[in-house]
């Protein structure tokens, strides 16, 4: 294009035009699409990689998908009652118990996911699907520490001195913190003798941080042993970190991060074949491997050497939790541990 | 210039700006101070019942002094540390004066987020800082320097120092260097001339870089939290946590609101402390 073309006319229109398709709204819902929350990160790219892919050539719908993490799903669906900016959730279990007790889902029918016989019992409810678990317990460095044993270990020489430690932000730390507090005669509502045994050994611990920079941590050996998932286990391991998982004696925590059809949805048949194509094994199988390394929710997965259990049904004997109890308290513990743990 | 620019035709070039000041930080900003009001998470009665948790709660106010101090420790760092090279800049031929532009705009070029990362590698127990400590026989341990307010304000030293630089150098470039050969035709020592002819002419710029220094490290979420952890306590953790994590949002906009007035107090000091040296200097 010669300069002279370019009048001021030319460009102001242009620019209309522009400015015109930069806010039309969104592709409506056309057949053929559904538009996802997804977990940014690890989880969008491994649902990039396998999901979308499998949707469409099974049932020809394209998969779009909108990156937030729980809490922004749920204040982004509160702030647009009625007319979801996206079709379908997907949250861990704190999140989830805010969501229903906002009314934020569709009701869910289990029977119409094809896959639903191939599932654990409890994989699904009247609100949703289950499709990946995760489970906690302790990660070390055996290189430089004695294998832990309990929960209680990590307050405990050798391990305090070395220990990495993140607050109630996390599912992960929420219920590692409660364990640990069970051990010392806490329990799910109660963890007051965490916080009375952290203040003896506070001085002591390697580092308390940002559940973010907590797998960097560990890399660089500003701490050797933590409390995590299995997931987070495999992707050090995988970027060869000596880091080992240990299940506690009390038992491994487990939790269900879940998917939800979001109220108002107008694309709820495509939404189940979403959640479908999700739980089918070839998919939970692709998302087990590296360096994804989700827990996959599909029995006929074979599971990965790493995992600390021979079957999916194994996990139900693992520690879990009711959310619904702990979502009120989560405030009041997290500003406890802030000034706990402040200098 | 200035009649012209009020009172003439051309206020209308401030439009835009000024249009999306309204849109995206007035309102807002309004938006957070009724939010404030309220006083539980599903914002249904109002008797500012957050902001007398908040005020009454002598943590709090810890927590308040602190970011402030660790801007204070920051400004002060920097400061002392980029003086020195803009003096250098000053006194360099033209061709180092670019190059040494290019160094201080480079961190820049890099994502916070990288930067921050890259701090922990460097303070870490296994870092390059220890390694050099305990290879130099310094010390027998060692040093803990990550999550401590020492090494967050290295940290922020460098992550900041571009802030500081980059209104102190356009101001020392337009500096007339005959003033300093004056200076020193008529006598004045080196020193004499750096305090009473360099310093002072180049507090406007000086002055600037502290402002934008302050602000930007009482507010840097991501670096305090990332190299301090969860042991130090600043105004932006409280935000998110109460915003993102728990969803008390009358309490998150309270600390908000809080670091906005702290902040904005700092900097009007920093003014006031720099108007203060001119009319001293004259």
């Amino acid at each position: 294009m010669t300069h002279r073309s370019i009048t001021r006319r030319r460009f102001l229109g242009g620019a209309a035009a522009l400015c015109g398709v930069a806010t039309m709204p969104g592709r409506a819902h056309a057949r053929g699409s559904v538009t996802a929350a997804m977990y940014p990160g690890t989880w969008e790219d491994a649902y990039r990689a396998h999901v979308a892919p499998a949707l469409k050539k099974a049932h020809d719908i394209e998969l779009e998908m909108t990156p937030l993490f729980a809490v922004d799903q749920i204040a982004k669906a509160q702030a647009s009652r009625g007319a979801p900016p996206f079709d379908a959730f997907v949250l861990d279990p704190g999140p989830r118990v805010t969501a229903i007790e906002r009314g934020l889902f569709e009701k869910f029918d289990p029977k119409r996911l094809g896959n639903l016989a191939r599932l654990p019992s409890g994989s699904t409810d009247d609100w949703g699907v289950t499709v990946a678990a995760q489970v906690v317990g302790i990660a070390y460095n055996p290189k430089k520490l004695p294998r832990p044993k309990a929960w209680t270990d990590l307050l405990k020489d050798p391990w305090v001195s070395r220990l990495g430690m993140t607050g109630f932000q996390t599912t992960y730390g929420t219920v590692s913190i409660i364990e640990i507090a069970k051990q010392y005669g806490g329990s799910e509502t109660n963890v007051e003798p965490f916080f009375v045994e952290i203040r003896k050994v506070l001085p002591k611990v390697a580092a308390i941080g940002a559940p973010a920079s907590m797998p960097s941590l560990f890399q660089q050996g500003q701490c050797d042993i933590t409390y995590t998932n299995t997931q987070t286990v495999a992707t050090l391991a995988g970027r060869g970190v000596d880091v080992e998982f240990v299940k506690p004696e009390s038992g491994a925590v487990a939790f269900f991060t879940t998917m939800h059809i979001a109220k108002g949805s107008q694309a709820v048949d495509n939404v189940y074949k979403y959640f479908d194509t999700v739980v089918s094994a070839p998919v939970q199988g692709a998302l087990m491997q590296p360096p994804n390394n989700m827990v996959p929710v599909n029995r006929e997965v074979k599971l990965a050497a790493g995992l600390p259990m021979a079957s999916l049904d194994e996990m139900s004997k693992f520690v879990r939790h009711d959310w619904s109890k702990i979502n009120p308290l989560r405030a009041s513990w997290i500003e406890r541990f802030n000034k706990e743990v402040s200098k | 210039m200035r009649a012209r620019g009020v009172g003439g035709a051309e206020w209308q070039l401030a439009l835009p700006l000024a249009l999306a000041y309204a849109a995206f930080f007035l309102v807002p900003l309004l938006l957070l101070i009724v939010v404030s009001a309220f006083d539980n998470e599903t914002l249904t009665t109002v008797r500012f019942a957050q902001w007398r948790k908040f005020y009454n709660d002598p943590f709090y106010w810890k927590v308040i002094v602190d970011t402030l101090k660790l801007g204070f420790y920051t400004v002060m760092a920097t400061t002392v540390i980029g003086y020195p090279l803009a003096l250098v800049y000053l006194g360099a031929r033209p061709r180092w004066q670019r190059l040494i532009l290019f160094v201080v705009i480079l961190p820049l070029l890099t994502s916070v987020v990288v930067r921050t990362f890259a701090w922990i590698v460097i303070l870490g127990r296994e870092g390059v800082i220890n390694q050099a400590v305990l290879g130099l026989g310094l010390s027998p341990a060692p040093l803990r320097l990550l999550q401590t307010e020492y090494g967050l304000v290295i940290a922020l030293t460098q992550i900041e120092m571009p802030l500081l630089l980059l209104p102190l150098l356009s101001v020392m470039s337009r500096l007339d260097p005959n003033l300093k050969d004056a200076s020193a035709a008529l006598g004045a020592s080196r020193w004499r001339t750096l305090f009473r002819v360099t310093l002072p002419l180049s507090l406007p710029g000086l002055l600037a870089g502290c402002m934008l220094v302050f602000a930007s490290s009482t507010t840097a979420f991501i670096s305090q939290f990332t190299i301090g952890g969860n042991r130090l306590v600043y105004l932006p953790l409280l935000i998110w946590q109460q915003s993102l994590v728990v969803y008390n949002w009358p309490l998150a906009s309270v600390a908000a609101l809080t670091l906005l007035v702290s902040v904005s107090l700092g900097v009007l000091g920093i003014a006031a402390i720099g108007r203060r040296a001119q009319a001293h200097a004259a």
